[in-house]
């Protein structure tokens, strides 16, 4: 019996031995290494989203939920609930701040791309250089000119400068038009403009020549450029924990740090919020991971 | 006659251009101009100024104020180094950014040799290596917060004491010390993706004859690695550690959302945030994030001038 069971094991670390060399083992221990450090984080957040009350507050931590229950959900979501957070409307403040955010990124950073990527003109490259100096700004150091400048303009014409979802997105916009410009001027560059040149000389003018050619050949990189600049507007911070002072008007990120904050810590329900702002972004970077990871680069590296 | 007229029209043709170009530009130039490059020339104005927030209405009024600004922020004892259990902002943001940053090449260093060998599935993988840099920063620092909990319940207090590491539970984020190492960590843990896909990049574009030439001269792995991978890499190398470097001395969120700037952890766009959004002393805010900016610029200089250059 024992013989036998020596036996079988020195098989085993026999074919492991034979299948696995050295270099191969620690190749598969640092990797396991690796997977576990970025996944369990992950792993903590969606689980810890799926306990009840007393799964969070027991003596020692629940590795995994006993069943998938939805109590952290319900606060977030259900009106009944006795400290409902109505998170629902802060997700739409997210979604209206991101999307357009993204989208007169993409926009504008078209025009502005393809002008300096097109044309020569005074000033150019002073232009494209400015853009590179915003990468070493620190957002902190702007936050403070821009809460006084705006509250200036805001008391001269009028409108508010808290609590104003349009004033968060012209804010988010000098965050990411300058990583989308430098983005799109660098990628049309790459394209060869024999084409735009051919209709330029059949009488084509410049915005048709954009919106025909040039925008229909760089739809990867408008679509990198557009998830880039939405993911900055979802997950940004800072300038919406300044900026938002009504519940109503908070973006995700700053309920989330709200829920965390209460007197009665719920971390089930931050860890059920977090997992809500978290999915849709790692979703979209599965999906589009190949456009993506060059727009990462290409966002970190000159040229 | 003829050859004027041409020229004329070619000169009007490219002045249509440039023209056209300006119009092209100008919805992005006006919203960089406005609202980043004005605002930085404004704070400078602003670190000269009395500014609190009764100001605010009418902030181009406020009176001049001198070096005052300056004089409480170098006087304010947050910001001094005092003793090694209090080290001042300065110190703290030194140490922090240098030390995460180091953290975060290394680590980014090791994944991409890991994900520079073919295996299977390596492409789902080294988009798994990513999820720590693209995730919302809030929910993985919450995340991070709820993992090291000081309670009983916290996971990282049961695993160390199931390993019997630790006696009692700690509370790892509102400890001196730990909580600056905590941090430290968990910035190499969320930035070695982009240290990472940078210097992997560079290791893909490495001609393979150089590996080759070397094996037929009969080099082991740790002199191939040594004497080819790592010079054609130290270029990237430099310039990712340069960038997130600056990166992380101007970062905000990270530290804010982890600790609050406590225990030992205090860095300074924290300080910058306290003066100008806490106590509303906006002057002495700005008169902080110009000392940062001339700190980064500093540490630019000497760096590009230095480090870069040798390189070359």
């Amino acid at each position: 019996m024992t013989n036998m069971n020596t036996q079988k094991k020195q098989t085993i670390f026999d074919y492991l031995a034979a299948k696995l060399s050295l270099k191969q083992f620690i190749f598969w221990i640092v990797l396991i290494f690796f997977l576990v450090g970025i996944l369990f984080p992950f792993y903590w957040m969606v689980s810890s989203s799926f306990k009840t009350y007393a799964e969070i507050g027991g003596r020692s931590p629940v590795y995994v939920p006993s069943e998938l229950r939805l109590d952290a959900y319900r606060e977030l979501f259900d009106p009944a609930h006795p400290s409902y957070q109505n998170f629902g409307r802060n997700i739409r403040n997210s979604v209206l701040v991101s999307v357009p955010t993204a989208l007169i990124a993409v926009i504008l950073s078209i025009l502005g791309a393809y002008a300096i990527a097109r044309f020569k003109f005074k000033g150019r490259d002073a232009l494209l250089n400015g853009v590179l100096l915003i990468y070493l700004f620190p957002g902190v150091l702007l936050i403070i000119p821009l809460f006084a400048m705006l509250s200036h303009f805001a008391s001269m014409f009028g409108f508010e400068v808290q609590d104003n979802l349009v004033v968060l997105v012209i804010t988010y916009l000098s965050q990411t038009l300058p990583v989308a410009l430098y983005m799109l001027t660098n990628y049309f560059r790459t394209i060869p403009d024999e084409i735009e040149q051919a209709a330029l000389i059949d009488g084509c003018s410049h915005m048709r020549v954009i919106t025909k050619i040039t925008i229909p050949l760089s739809v990867p990189a408008l679509v990198s450029v557009f998830i880039y600049t939405f993911m900055i507007a979802w997950n940004e911070f800072l300038y919406a924990f300044i900026f938002l002072n009504s519940r109503n008007l908070f973006t995700m990120p700053i309920q989330i740090n709200t829920i965390f904050n209460d007197p009665s810590p719920r971390p089930h329900v931050v860890m059920a919020a977090s997992t809500i702002m978290t999915l849709p972004i790692i979703i979209l970077f599965l999906s589009l991971e190949k456009f993506l990871e060059k727009g990462l680069v290409a966002g970190g590296v000159k040229g | 006659m003829k050859n004027s007229g041409r020229k004329g029209k070619s000169i009007t043709l490219r002045q249509r251009e440039e023209r056209l170009a300006w119009r092209l530009i100008a919805p992005t130039a006006i919203i960089v101009l406005g609202l980043v490059l004005f605002p930085a020339i404004f704070n400078v104005w602003i670190s000269f100024h009395k500014v609190n927030l009764g100001a605010l209405r009418d902030v181009f009024s406020a009176p001049f104020n001198g070096l005052a600004n300056y004089k409480n922020v170098l006087n304010d004892f947050s910001f001094k180094f005092q003793n090694f259990q209090n080290m001042g902002v300065v110190v703290t943001s030194i140490i922090y950014s240098l030390a995460s940053t180091i953290l975060t090449v290394l680590l980014g260093l090791g994944a991409a040799l890991l994900l520079n060998r073919p295996f299977k599935g390596r492409g789902l993988t080294r988009a798994v290596f990513l999820f720590p840099y693209v995730a919302p920063i809030v929910s993985v620092a919450f995340v991070w917060r709820w993992i090291l909990d000081p309670r009983q319940s916290g996971v990282m207090n049961d695993v160390l004491m199931k390993l019997g590491v630790i006696d009692m539970p700690q509370a790892y984020l509102s400890t001196r010390g730990l909580a600056l190492l905590l941090v430290i960590i968990f910035e190499a843990w969320r930035y070695f993706p982009f240290a990472m896909l940078m210097i992997l990049a560079r290791l893909q574009a490495i001609d393979d004859a150089l590996y080759e030439a070397a094996e037929v001269d009969g080099a082991n792995t740790w002199q191939k690695f040594m004497h080819i991978t790592i010079p054609e890499l130290r270029y990237v190398l430099g310039a990712t550690f340069l960038l997130r470097l600056l990166w992380t001395f101007n970062k905000f969120d990270d530290i804010f959302l982890l600790t609050g700037g406590g225990f030992g952890t205090k860095v300074l766009p924290i300080l910058t945030y306290e003066f100008s959004f806490k106590t509303f002393n906006f002057g002495k805010g700005a008169a902080a994030a110009m000392l940062q900016l001339v700190l980064v610029l500093a540490f630019m200089l000497v760096y590009l001038k230095f480090v870069m250059k040798e390189e070359d």
